[in-house]
């Protein structure tokens, strides 16, 4: 990255007192958070295929005792599902980790809330079909589209991206609103 | 939306081009970076499953003419992503992007250099590893704060 222009430098009595930046935590450990859990969290989540338990110790950097217990754990908890058993292996469950954040937006919002999010998000996924003139993103091939259209591969992208998300989204408010009816008594009243 | 393709599986196979955001990794990334000192406020919006994170540097790492300076975070559960930092200066800004995405004038992996981060970029490669290319990224703007005050 280039280094700013001179006119935008500190001052003689700016550099009397400079940032501390040698007291910062260092970028290596802020980006990896601050406890082996999360070192394990980390290798887990990326676990889209399975792993065994000596390669979720390799992408955690800790031994294999430790990775056999919070796998142990995160099965427990849901986080993973055991695939194999000998070996055995594991991957991420996707299933509780939507369940997660479906029971986040239950805490938070009422059903009037939920119900208005849910709307705008509609109307967003509903903007980009009809911009796409299409019913799904999975219909757009976004260089063909870039081409079509003369607009840049990376326009089409961010649109294409943005159209998912907000579909994501609304499936996670349809589940929140839909698990209303099914019983978990107390939780939520109106503002 | 039930009952088709699971929006959660960046494996299924009925998934198109591009990803939607990783609301889970944008979430692990806010709760690693709120706190610490570099940042006066990380913030997550829509708070519930974010487009992107935005963090924004404490003012005391810079000198007067710079009034803003801020880290935009966007990645996609195909671990496409695109990190965008900006500054407002007194009577200029300063953008510069770090992407990972199809393009049509480069390679998926390239950056958008300062001072308005022009398209074009270059090509280059990124770390394999998130963490490895949020660590890269911070130390970069790191050696351009620590430049305003020994240029």
């Amino acid at each position: 990255m280039d280094e700013p222009r001179a006119e935008l430098t500190a001052d003689a009595d700016e550099r009397a007192t400079p940032p501390a930046f040698d007291e910062l935590t260092p970028v290596d450990e802020v980006v990896r958070g601050e406890r082996t859990r999360d070192d394990f969290l980390d290798a887990v989540l990326d676990a889209d295929d399975p792993m065994t338990v000596g390669e979720v110790a390799d992408a955690a950097g800790h031994g294999t005792d430790a990775a056999r217990e919070y796998l142990e754990w995160f099965e427990r908890m849901g986080i993973v599902t055991r695939v194999t058993d000998s070996p055995a292996t594991y991957r991420r469950n996707p299933s509780y980790l939507r369940w997660r954040r479906v029971q986040t937006l239950r805490e938070r919002y009422t059903d009037e809330e939920l119900v208005d999010l849910l709307g705008t998000e509609r109307e967003r996924a509903e903007t980009y079909a009809g911009e796409f003139d299409a019913d799904s993103p999975d219909e757009v091939a976004i260089a063909d589209r870039a081409s079509d259209d003369g607009r840049s591969v990376e326009d089409v992208w961010a649109d294409v991206s943005a159209w998912r998300t907000s579909r994501r989204r609304t499936d996670l408010l349809e589940r929140a609103l839909k698990a209303e009816g099914e019983g978990s008594a107390g939780r939520r009243r109106a503002v | 939306m039930t009952g088709g393709a699971d929006p959660d599986d960046p494996t299924d196979p009925t998934a198109g081009e591009g990803a939607p955001a990783d609301f889970d990794r944008l979430d692990t990334i806010a709760e690693r970076l709120d706190g610490d000192d570099r940042f006066e406020s990380v913030d997550s919006r829509p708070e519930f499953a974010p487009d992107r994170v935005t963090c924004s540097y404490d003012l005391g790492f810079y000198p007067e003419p710079v009034r803003s300076a801020r880290l935009e975070v966007a990645w996609f559960q195909n671990g496409d992503f695109s990190l965008h930092y900006h500054e407002d200066h007194d009577a200029s800004t300063f953008d510069h992007r770090w992407d990972r995405h199809p393009s049509d004038h480069n390679a998926r992996d390239h950056v958008h250099p300062g001072p308005d981060a022009p398209t074009p970029g270059e090509d280059t490669v990124h770390p394999t590893d998130w963490r490895d290319v949020l660590a890269s990224v911070l130390h970069e703007i790191q050696r351009r704060q620590r430049a305003f005050w020994t240029g």
